[in-house]
């Protein structure tokens, strides 16, 4: 927490430049990207990336016919139990795009939106590894966590945190969201998103 | 990015796998929750909802009014989308999660697939016959009749023409038949006469074509049912005949390019049917039909062609049982006669007897009261089960002299009493399958009175048509019962016995409703609009209570009219709904017309 409130405090450091300056300059739209990683093992630091997927989400409206899912050609070695969770082999990921490409397609795909998801901590450690080493900067985007919101609104009605089932399948039974296969990067996105509108009071038309 | 919808049902089934595909990657996915206002009345619409998950109400923006619920994989609302501004409101009653179909891209799907876009721009029974064709994978011909798809042009040589000459035409025709004109006489020349001729007979190549030809042709009329001529074919042990239109040969219909079109069991059923030698093998023919009915409808055959063949082999099966019972002597002066459902012709599976019988003289009925016992056995064997209201030829009400009948007509139309109005209704759908059919005629005749129009007669005639509620709900939406509706006293019976009691009225020979409401459309007394939807009802109606009963496996499924609306496919409940609609606006129709309401 310390960490990071400091870092948001140090606005010059680690900031992008020429290409990617417009990353931190403040969003004025009304989108938010929601996006999830799968990776090679549960590790922030050792985890290889081998898919991303996000959408961008304006009100009640999830933008699936302009969504981002890209599987990354890699040759890593899987951790078996990932791939029951992932079911990304590596027969998949030797089909998939380079992993310089996929960062530059996400950043083009995110821009200076905020960036939302569950556990997001966790893709922001991993895909801030990668664009360190690529472009050395780090991600200035706003991140928005969605067991937060969850939490908070949940503290409006006096329950406590402990009472509740944190998981990601225990916020969607509470929020009556439909898991839409889960674990696929695209997949948990969906259900994501619509955790999102839910808690953010959207989904009423007009 | 996989969908989770099927989207293998009409209307996307029409469309081309890549165009599928491309529809998938251009949904998005949106959230209402409970209450929300989804379209607007008056406000164009983004695009085509697609129910996911939830439930949504159309409903008059201003009185609030509901018409209409949407559920899912249920889609709306296609005249907004197409009309540019909605003529209702639609709100999501819970929750509800649609994936969305933008206006433009739903616009360019239509303008590339014919089909997709005939399926929105169409009416109820366009739409229907549309998903009833994708049904079937094999296109069936079994129905097909003789005409220009199957005959081949005839090729004439004179009588004169050499064998050699013969062969060189043969050869050079692709045809293995010539005709031969000798004089105003016609014969058949085929390869196989040539053969027997030179090689195994002492004719040379300068033998006359008319020597060897046959001039006892064997024919059927253009139109006639191919099965009829493959009958014949079988009956004299030939290859092919000629076909006749007013009398002048048009061309040959020959086995092997019959066999092509031609490949079902039903022609080896009723070859069976006409074959058989005893009773017992007429049981077996009858089993087969039901296989038979089970095939045809898995390969998708229309249900109006499925009728027409089930009603023909129904009626042979009935005569050639009739035939082995009855000895020549009686055969004539008796008239058999079907009732209900299948004297209209509409019967698929089978459903309990319903028959009668008339006497030309009163003394013959000692010696023929054993003779229908031994039918009605048959008829059980076969497996139509008894009528429970004992509408059968071996009851005594139902056995009469023409005198009788007519008597008892009259006697019913005076009495007026219900029970004697459906005894009338049964009665008035009978056909003659067996023995003498003029014996019929003049008892038809003394209902096909001119008093009967606009006569009270009449009315309580029809008044049984209102007996049952239609199961809609106020709100217009289905009114199920657990799940079920009972589709012949919710849907078929009114509009069968509506159309029935238009066409008493109007002294009707047809018995069957979709024969009578093409009349009943040419004489004015339905506009034409009606007459086809209340036929396109009919026909889905059959369509999908055939489809469930097919799915028992007791063996009186026939007699089954639960219809489980669980069971039905999105676009099937939706078809359905505005089906009852129209029996609905049929029975108010009715109560106008004959001025029920003062009964």
């Amino acid at each position: 927490m310390l960490r990071r409130w400091i870092e948001e405090r140090l606005p010059r450091r680690m900031l992008p430049e020429g290409r990617w300056a417009h990353l931190a300059e403040p969003y004025e739209g009304d989108e938010v990207v929601v996006l999830d990683c799968e990776t090679s093992v549960f590790d922030k630091k050792k985890g290889e990336l081998l898919s991303v997927a996000a959408v961008r989400v304006r009100g009640n409206q999830i933008r699936l016919a302009e969504s981002l899912d890209l599987t990354i050609r890699s040759d890593a070695v899987t951790d078996p139990n990932a791939v029951r969770i992932h079911y990304l082999r590596r027969e998949d990921r030797l089909e998939g795009v380079a992993l310089a490409e996929a960062i530059e397609k996400l950043l083009d795909f995110i821009g200076n939106r905020p960036i939302c998801g569950f556990y997001i901590e966790y893709d922001r450690a991993i895909l801030n590894r990668y664009i360190r080493e690529l472009y050395n900067f780090r991600l200035p985007n706003r991140f928005i966590e969605v067991s937060e919101i969850y939490v908070k609104s949940k503290r409006r009605h006096h329950i406590h945190e402990v009472h509740l089932d944190l998981t990601f399948e225990g916020l969607a039974r509470d929020l009556q969201v439909p898991i839409v296969e889960r674990h696929t990067a695209m997949g948990d996105v969906i259900s994501t998103a619509l955790m999102y509108i839910k808690l953010t009071g959207f989904g009423q038309s007009r | 990015m996989t969908i989770q919808i099927n989207l293998n049902q009409p209307p996307f089934s029409f469309l081309k796998d890549e165009q599928l595909d491309w529809l998938t990657s251009r949904l998005d996915l949106v959230f209402f929750n409970a209450g929300a206002l989804i379209l607007q009345q008056g406000v164009p619409a983004p695009g085509i909802y697609i129910i996911y998950k939830g439930l949504v109400e159309e409903r008059d923006g201003e009185t609030g009014q509901v018409f209409s619920q949407y559920g899912k994989e249920d889609l709306f609302d296609v005249r907004a989308v197409l009309e540019n501004g909605c003529k209702h409101t639609f709100a999501a009653v819970e929750e509800t999660l649609c994936y969305l179909l933008r206006a433009d891209d739903f616009i360019q799907l239509l303008d590339q697939s014919g089909d997709f876009s005939i399926y929105f721009n169409t009416d109820l029974g366009t739409q229907q016959s549309m998903v009833e064709r994708q049904d079937s994978s094999v296109s069936e011909f079994i129905l097909s009749r003789v005409d220009e798809d199957v005959i081949r042009p005839p090729v004439y040589v004179s009588a004169q023409t050499s064998l050699a000459r013969v062969a060189a035409l043969m050869y050079e025709k692709k045809h293995d038949a010539l005709l031969v004109r000798d004089g105003e006489e016609i014969g058949i020349l085929t390869g196989t006469d040539l053969v027997k001729a030179t090689l195994l007979g002492d004719k040379t190549k300068q033998t006359r074509a008319a020597d060897v030809a046959q001039f006892n042709l064997i024919g059927v009329e253009y139109g006639e049912f191919l099965f009829s001529a493959l009958l014949k074919m079988t009956q004299h042990k030939i290859e092919r005949v000629v076909v006749r239109k007013e009398g002048q040969i048009v061309g040959l219909l020959e086995l092997m390019d019959m066999l092509s079109t031609f490949s079902t069991h039903s022609h080896i059923i009723a070859m069976r049917i006409d074959q058989a030698k005893s009773l017992k093998e007429l049981v077996v023919a009858a089993k087969r039909l039901e296989i038979l009915i089970e095939t045809l409808n898995g390969q998708g055959v229309k249900i109006t062609a499925l009728m027409e063949l089930v009603t023909t082999l129904n009626r042979r099966l009935i005569f050639k049982a009739f035939e082995l019972i009855f000895p020549p002597r009686l055969r004539q002066s008796v008239c058999i006669l079907v009732l209900g459902s299948e004297g209209r012709g509409e019967q698929i599976l089978k459903t309990d007897q319903d028959n009668a019988i008339i006497l030309n003289n009163e003394h013959d009925r000692e010696a023929v009261l054993p003779l229908l016992q031994q039918l009605h056995q048959a008829l059980l064997d076969f497996g139509y089960p008894p009528c429970p209201g004992g509408v059968m030829f071996i009851n005594d009400s139902w056995i009469h002299t023409v005198e009788g009948w007519q008597e008892r007509v009259a006697r019913w139309l005076d009495s007026g009493n219900p029970d004697a109005m459906m005894n009338m209704a049964i009665f008035m759908d009978g056909e003659p399958v067996c023995g003498n059919p003029e014996l019929f005629w003049p008892i038809k005749a003394s209902w096909q009175l001119e008093t009967l129009r606009s006569s009270i007669v009449s009315a309580r005639f029809a008044k049984p048509a209102l007996q049952f509620e239609t199961p809609l709900t106020f709100l217009g939406n289905i009114r199920e019962d657990h799940g079920n509706i009972d589709i012949k006293k919710g849907a078929i019976f009114p509009l069968v016995h509506g159309v029935r009691a238009m066409a008493f009225e109007h002294a009707i020979d047809e018995c069957n409703t979709l024969e009578r409401l093409t009349i009943l459309m040419e004489k004015g007394v339905l506009d034409s609009e009606t007459a086809q939807g209340l036929r396109d009802a009919l026909v889905f109606f059959l369509r999908i209570r055939l489809r469930q009963q097919l799915e028992h496996d007791a063996p009186n499924r026939g007699l089954s009219q639960q219809l489980d609306i669980n069971q039905l496919r999105s676009v099937d409940r939706n078809l359905l709904r505005h089906a009852l609609h129209r029996v609905k606006k049929f029975k108010q129709q009715l109560s106008l017309h004959f001025h029920l309401e003062n009964f």
